[in-house]
């Protein structure tokens, strides 16, 4: 039997992993074969020698070191949670977050004051172009698109275009602007004045339009004079007129 | 509790419950690596190593998973790493022919009879992997089925190689018994 063969089937049979047909050819074996039996002494020999090998013992130096080892982890697993939940830390990032918030709205209100200064400079100088009247529709243009809320130095500066510039298209353009600003006070104010001083046709007709959708009830005496003045058009007196009726 | 419920604990961050996981695996893991190492102190040094990182990477434990696999292949790559980074294999430099006088501190005053040391001695000539299987299956009289999942293998292929083993260190034995 080749060796390997044997040597496995000896395990086995010293293990006591054979059924009873194997164990009866293995003992067969041993009883004919004289190499096959010093085998299976010298393999039950270590077998067992292995089997009996007493157990160490570790000295108490691995158990404290582990204990102490457990400690470390412990205190460094709470670390880890304190790292996160500590107030202090907290007051930090919120300090950190409001820093950084407070600069970015900083930033954003500075840019846009800026920009919003850039912008009136830009109208301002377009409606104080006496060289171009299409500059100056422009201004009032911008000043009705890209203003929000008219500060007064554009308030007059409309007011001033309405009733003062030469040029119609101008004058229509700066009321058409300041109908967008009418819920501001002093905007009101200016319309309501201007009502008495424009003399421009076209323009009376639009600012009686406009106020009338206003509902502003206190121009109506200024319509009830201008409705019957003799030297205003006879369109301007018919749309003041008709405000009248609407108002009343 | 199972040693899998403890180590879920362990997991779950109640490294207290390490502990009892200790309790119940510190001899074993020592006799192991005591075994594979022929250096009782340096075999306790693993040990330790071995528990560290059963806490320290308790989260790499896969649910279901049986334990005491898991912590004998922690302990198989604790003892891997050691000799990779020491690049000094006990069987390079320590004299085969005095382990058993090595190991025999192990057994404290006791003495190891004749018997017993001619086993260290055939033992340390047996190469890491058959050293580690007879360790396994003999000394620690743990199944073809645990030691083939440890190693991540077959059942069959175990047995072969622990017989082959057992063979090889029969041939040791009663070389080193005519010395």
């Amino acid at each position: 039997m080749e060796k390997e063969k044997l040597e496995t089937l000896l395990i086995d049979y010293i293990d006591g992993k054979l059924n009873d047909a194997e164990r009866y050819d293995v003992e067969q074996l041993l009883v004919a074969n004289q190499d096959a039996f010093k085998t299976y002494e010298q393999l039950k020999e270590v077998i067992q020698a292995m089997q009996a090998s007493a157990k160490m013992e570790p000295t108490p130096r691995l158990k404290r070191g582990f204990e102490q080892m457990l400690r470390e982890e412990e205190i460094g697993l709470k670390k880890g949670r304190v790292v996160f939940f500590q107030p202090s830390l907290f007051r930090v990032a919120a300090a950190v977050a409001f820093v950084v918030l407070g600069g970015a709205i900083a930033f954003i209100i500075a840019r846009q004051n800026q920009q919003s200064r850039e912008l009136k400079q830009t109208l301002m100088a377009m409606l104080e172009n006496q060289q171009s009247a299409s500059q100056r529709v422009l201004g009032a243009t911008v000043a009705y698109n890209d203003i929000v809320k008219a500060d007064d130095e554009i308030v007059n500066a409309l007011v001033n275009a309405m009733n003062e510039d030469p040029n119609t298209n101008v004058r229509m353009a700066a009321l058409e602007a300041l109908g967008k600003f009418h819920n501001q006070p002093h905007v009101r104010k200016a319309l309501v004045a201007a009502l008495n001083t424009q003399k421009d046709p076209m323009v009376q007709i639009a600012l009686i339009r406009l106020m009338v959708e206003m509902k502003e009830k206190d121009i109506t005496k200024e319509l009830e004079r201008i409705s019957t003045d003799e030297e205003t058009l006879q369109a301007v007196k018919d749309e003041a007129q008709a405000g009248i009726l609407r108002l009343s | 509790m199972t040693d899998e419920w403890i180590m879920e604990a362990v997991k779950r961050g109640e490294l207290q419950q390490a502990s009892l996981l200790f309790e119940r695996y510190n001899k074993r893991i020592f006799n192991f690596l005591a075994r594979m190492t022929m250096d009782r102190e340096l075999a306790e040094d693993l040990t330790q190593n071995v528990f560290l990182r059963i806490i320290k990477y308790r989260s790499s434990y896969k649910e279901g998973a049986r334990f005491q696999s898991w912590i004998y292949q922690v302990a198989r790559n604790v003892f891997s790493d050691h000799y990779q980074a020491n690049k000094n294999r006990f069987s390079d430099f320590v004299d085969v022919e005095k382990v058993s006088d090595y190991m025999e501190d192990i057994r404290e005053s006791e003495t190891l009879d004749e018997r017993e040391k001619l086993l260290h001695r055939s033992l340390a000539r047996l190469g890491d992997e058959q050293r580690e299987l007879l360790i396994l299956t003999r000394f620690q009289q743990m199944k073809y089925e645990e030691v083939a999942q440890i190693m991540n293998t077959t059942v069959a292929n175990i047995k072969v190689k622990v017989h082959r083993a057992i063979a090889k260190l029969r041939e040791h034995y009663f070389e080193l018994e005519k010395i």
